[in-house]
């Protein structure tokens, strides 16, 4: 496969699932959202030749993007100082225009959560199926079932406590 | 609120994403990806030009003739033979890293085996200079330099003992935190 090809494929992957990118960023760091989102692109595109079709372009995204995303919230010192010059020019720009309350409640207690949490609550937000979640994440489809259980009764307990107060 | 309900407050962000690209931005990434190389790549091969080099230097200064300090030879021998070992461990690590499936438990055991590669990496570095610096000193004593080679290797152990500490430290933390997650994502606690 060529670099141009490489490249064209990541350009139209980023056209059609960059909402897909987007929401791993926002669920992963509440700050540093350009370097994230420069970080899984980078992996995405490193994993390009990789890819088999064997899984949907969806899943084998949500894979990487959330890979990258745990791994990097777990590095000692997320970039050097020559990497740091790409954020001076702000990769993403926040969409003021989006302003439902209870998307950034929901963003908020996903962030909570420990990182591999954060990842099965994404991909149930999603809508994956238990295998493809268990396929993703490498456990058993009844681990993923133990989990999806404990985090959804903890959101709708939290959400009661938001519904009522607010918070 | 129910757990459909966050369902549908969720999807309805797909027809509003939360951010915009900045294409030029985006455009200065994708230029500087090639280039991008693996911190392990570049150790590996910085290791390997290294010995190499030493080990090439180490023979042009000293043509084989007789009467030649033989601990030369067998120094610039050593370092050869540790490109030859860095070679075939680089070798080692390509053909592992294709063991691992691309789930999120595969790509963790493959980071925590790549920790661990590079810690043994440091650790090679660290104790090479125990045998070459044998080597060196023979050599040295031999020339009758003793004072001078000692001084050489005392400055050049130090360095490289300092050197591999730090990496070794922040690639033992790295593999801990990756080892816990593991265990998170296998337990479920």
């Amino acid at each position: 496969m060529t670099e141009k090809e490489q490249l064209d494929i990541l350009e139209g992957w980023l056209k059609l699932h960059k909402g897909l990118i987007f929401k791993v960023v926002r669920a992963y760091t509440v700050t540093d959202h350009d370097d994230l989102f420069q970080e899984i692109i980078i992996q995405v595109w490193h994993s390009i030749p990789a890819f088999r079709r064997e899984a949907s372009v969806t899943t084998w995204l949500y894979r990487i993007a959330l890979n990258t995303a745990i791994k990097w919230t777990k590095k000692e010192k997320k970039y050097s100082g020559a990497e740091t010059l790409d954020n001076v020019q702000h990769l993403l720009q926040e969409n003021r225009a989006q302003t439902d309350e209870r998307l950034s409640w929901l963003y908020g207690e996903i962030y909570k959560l420990d990182e591999i949490e954060r990842s099965v609550t994404l991909l149930l937000l999603e809508g994956f199926s238990y295998k493809d979640m268990s396929a993703i994440l490498g456990i058993s489809e009844s681990n993923v079932g133990v989990r999806i259980n404990r985090i959804k009764k903890q959101l709708i307990a939290k959400s009661k406590n938001y519904d009522s107060h607010g918070i | 609120m129910e757990f459909d309900e966050m369902k549908k407050i969720w999807d309805a962000q797909n027809s509003q994403p939360f951010y915009e690209i900045d294409e030029k931005a985006l455009r200065n990434i994708q230029l500087k990806m090639n280039t991008v190389l693996r911190a392990t790549s570049v150790s590996e091969w910085l290791l390997i030009l290294i010995n190499l080099g030493a080990g090439i230097i180490l023979l042009g200064l000293h043509p084989f003739k007789s009467g030649a300090n033989i601990f030369l030879y067998l120094e610039a021998a050593w370092m050869f033979g540790i490109v030859v070992y860095l070679l075939v461990c680089r070798d080692r690590r390509i053909k592992a890293s294709r063991r691992f499936d691309r789930s999120i438990h595969g790509d963790l055991d493959h980071w925590i085996s790549l920790a661990g590669y590079q810690m043994r990496i440091s650790q090679i570095v660290r104790w090479n200079f125990l045998p070459l610096g044998a080597i060196m000193i023979l050599s040295g004593w031999e020339a009758g330099k003793l004072a001078r080679v000692g001084i050489v290797i005392l400055v050049s152990f130090s360095v490289a003992f300092y050197v591999t500490s730090k990496g070794y430290q922040v690639n033992k933390r790295r593999k801990r935190k990756l080892q816990v997650l593991k265990e998170k994502l296998d337990t479920g606690i």
